[in-house]
């Protein structure tokens, strides 16, 4: 909304990069990250962790040695149903831990869960069974956030793009909404492949990396759209691929400058993290350093060249 | 714009900081032994369940049964008295009629190594059991309870409601009374021990498992099956009388539809990585930033600063207008997001100075238009982000919050509340820190780096990004 200054000429800057000339590279780029993306569903599968595929998972701290065989029957004993066992030690409270997770359907009501915690108290009397953590959803509810989230995200997207559509009606509002929003879901999409690819549980971190997505992409194609929509104005008469590839070249050097804080940031997190041995932390920082280097990309290549093909065969209709 | 002086820099900065020394330290002051907290500082910070521990858990009515509003209060009602009861007074519930759900939130007790999770939790969604009893006698068992030992008058299912009401004493002047209506077989019980009663000073006392909760003398005899409890009543105290009594006679038992349990350890060591890498991040931007935009870099340092500090302010409930709220890890990772945006919106700017300086336009107007010019970017960006978060709180926020009563009624109305606090918690860090972004890294670094170029030795077209003159 620049308004008439000193200075109104364009001044373009000395050598101006050709974006829109990377419709090839850009489409193999997406072809690819859906393919991974497929394949890691299929060779690695999904797995959806119990906040919203429901069941329940409880973890006992234990003193001296357990035998995680005798647990597991002794366990299947008192809830008529498969289990399954895992042990291990833990870094920050210092000791071993158990976990046993429940397969079945149902969750397990807060009765049933003193009645287990009671009667393996008095079976393993000098492990000293403490409960460090326990989760239980029941699968409806669990289905439920699922779909809740989805439709959230959904609806935001949906906002954005009309408040695209009102603030860049000079550049054609509706088709820029829309390409943007694909730019995201492209983000999106890396994110959620790269949680497949390092075998990350999808549970509520993922949320919160698709949600600092959604903000960041849009952030990031909305910059560019801005650099567009105000050379509109200086250069009346360049064709649309022109324009894109000027406002592209200008906003290089702060989307590359931009995107090493960012992701830099997440690359410390991550570090960090990891040296610390936090692990449950990994799985938020990691799919959403991926999501920022896409989040470049896509700002700089999907959404502006998506958007100058779609305007292309609009022209060329008519 | 207004005329910015050589004085404005000094002003803003010592501002920031003042601002930023009270939001992190906070206001206290010790009288003796104690300490009045005027302004509260990061030590004060609510910690959200998954840093601190605790448990979240959700409780519906067992099987398919469809309570009513007032069915689903009472047993609000009860678990809010067993919480109390148990010394869980930090606790949050949250009820949802249209899913039949409530949800209750409290930290862990820390240094109660012997609390156990499971059994309170287990105890608060069992059927309250109401009594009515002659005198307040009491005794304590072995195990330190107190157990109620006057002779029992009326159970829970004696009483057919129980009703708050605004109605006219005897002379004529309105109060809120509490009212009774019983069964047959309750009747024929109270007439009995109110007849025997009237005029003592003996009260009837009721209580709710091993809790007194009211204990009214009795005036007259009472028969026909209508009561009511008057006394030192207000709306809020008479409502929550009857909510208990109803809750005696609930058909229902309330079962766990998701329950977790987060111990302490794992939350704070994650905490403290996450403080870690935020510091080696925030030194990583701060040298970057100078290096890359030199006088503008160090100006975008002292506002990301306040954008902090500004952060922290509203998640303690600095400003006085509203309410803090609790910290989660999401809510971590909003503000990061929203230091980002700032970082971003300062960055644009400083490309924007180095560009139209390049263009050969005198400092000044190379900055007035930089600025201005950078802002559209910046603002669409952000109200984007506003636009998010506020979608967030809404459809995550509790079910009695502003945005959440217009998105739950209309996008959201097939689902019922879930006061997804890790969600909500996102939503409510990105949208302040999106509007400390606006305050400090436009508005504030603006006013700085203007008043900054009006001294001599801050001219030289190089700190700027310019070539050298």
């Amino acid at each position: 909304m620049s308004k008439k200054t000193t200075q109104n000429t364009a001044t373009l800057p000395e050598k101006v990069y050709n974006f829109c000339s990377k419709k090839k590279m850009i489409l193999g780029v997406l072809i690819a990250v859906f393919v991974i993306f497929i394949a890691g569903i299929v060779i690695r599968g999904v797995h959806l962790a119990i906040e919203f595929k429901g069941g329940t998972l409880i973890t006992y701290s234990y003193q001296g040695e357990l035998d995680s065989n005798d647990v597991k029957s002794t366990v299947e004993g008192i809830i008529n149903d498969s289990v399954l066992i895992r042990t291990g030690e833990n870094l920050d409270a210092g000791g071993k831990q158990i976990t046993i997770s429940f397969t079945s359907e149902e969750g397990l009501t807060a009765d049933r869960q003193v009645e287990l915690t009671n009667a393996l108290n008095e079976k393993y009397a000098e492990n000293e069974l403490e409960i460090y953590d326990s989760n239980d959803v029941s699968p409806s509810s669990g289905r439920e956030m699922l779909l809740k989230c989805f439709i959230a995200v959904l609806f935001a997207a949906f906002v954005v793009i009309i408040y695209i559509a009102i603030r860049f009606t000079n550049i054609g509002g509706w088709s820029a909404g829309v390409c943007s929003v694909f730019a995201l879901c492209f983000d999106i999409l890396v994110a959620l492949t790269a949680t497949i690819e390092f075998g990350f549980e999808f549970n509520s971190n993922i949320v919160a990396v698709v949600l600092t997505i959604l903000g960041y992409s849009i952030n990031n194609t909305i910059v560019i759209y801005d650099r567009i929509r105000e050379n509109r104005k200086l250069m009346p008469k360049a064709s649309l691929n022109e324009l894109i590839n000027v406002s592209c070249t200008q906003s290089l050097t702060r989307s590359i400058r931009t995107s090493i804080t960012t992701i830099g940031t997440m690359l410390i997190v991550t570090i960090v993290v990891f040296v610390k041995g936090y692990d449950s932390l990994l799985s938020f920082s990691v799919p959403l350093m991926f999501g920022l280097i896409s989040g470049t990309f896509s700002s700089l290549f999907v959404a502006p060249v998506t958007w100058s093909w779609w305007k292309g065969k609009q022209k060329a209709k008519k | 714009m207004k005329k910015t002086g050589k004085s404005t820099f000094f002003i803003v900065t010592i501002l920031i900081l003042l601002f930023t020394i009270t939001s992190v330290l906070g206001v206290d002051k010790l009288y003796a032994d104690r300490t009045d907290t005027y302004v509260k500082g990061v030590d004060d910070i609510r910690l959200g369940i998954d840093i601190k521990g605790g448990v979240d858990v959700t409780f519906a009515p067992a099987g398919d049964y469809d309570a009513n509003t007032d069915q689903l209060d009472a047993a609000t009602a009860i678990i809010k008295t067993r919480l109390t009861s148990l010394g869980i007074t930090d606790n949050e519930v949250y009820s949802d009629e249209k899913s039949d759900r409530i949800i209750v939130r409290f930290p862990w007790q820390v240094g109660e190594s012997d609390f156990n999770p499971e059994a309170a939790v287990k105890e608060l969604g069992e059927m309250a059991e109401l009594t009515f009893r002659k005198g307040t006698d009491s005794d304590t068992d072995e195990d330190g309870n107190i157990i109620p030992t006057g002779e029992l008058v009326l159970k829970g299912d004696d009483v057919a409601s129980a009703q708050a009401q605004y109605i006219p004493d005897e002379n004529g002047e309105y109060e809120y009374v509490v009212a009774l209506e019983l069964n047959s077989e309750g009747s024929s019980k109270f007439a009995e021990a109110t007849g025997e009663l009237a005029g003592s000073s003996t009260p009837i006392s009721i209580w709710m498992d091993n809790t007194m909760i009211s204990a009214p003398t009795v005036k007259n005899t009472i028969t026909g099956g209508r009561a009511t409890i008057s006394g030192s009543f207000d709306q809020d105290s008479a409502k929550r009388l009857a909510d208990q009594i109803n809750s005696g006679a609930l058909p229902f038992k309330m079962e766990t539809k998701s329950f977790k349990t987060i111990s302490p350890t794992m939350g704070e060591g994650s905490l403290d990585a996450i403080l870690l890498a935020a510091a080696i991040a925030f030194v990583f931007i701060a040298i970057y930033m100078m290096i890359l935009y030199r006088l503008p870099g160090f100006v975008a340092v002292i506002a990301l600063i306040g954008q902090i500090a500004g952060s922290l302010a509203a998640i303690t409930g600095w400003f006085s207008f509203m309410n803090g709220s609790t910290l989660t890890i999401p809510g971590i990772a909003g503000i990061i997001l929203a230091v980002g945006m700032g970082v971003d919106a300062n960055i644009i700017t400083g490309e924007r100075i180095k560009e139209e300086i390049k263009t050969g336009k005198s400092l000044d107007a190379a900055i007035k238009i930089a600025y201005k010019r950078a802002f559209s970017a910046i603002l669409d960006g952000n109200i984007t982000n506003v636009i998010i978060a506020v979608i967030l709180m809404g459809a995550f926020g509790v079910p009695d919050s502003f945005f959440s009563k217009i998105l739950n009624k209309t996008i959201f109305f097939a689902f019922g509340a879930t006061a997804e606090g890790v969600v909500y918690s996102f939503g409510f860090t990105l949208l302040v820190g999106v509007v400390c972004n606006f305050i400090f890294g436009v508005f504030a670094s603006r006013l700085m780096v203007t008043s900054l170029s009006k001294f001599k030795c801050f001219r030289n077209r190089k700190l700027y990004g310019g070539d050298e003159k």
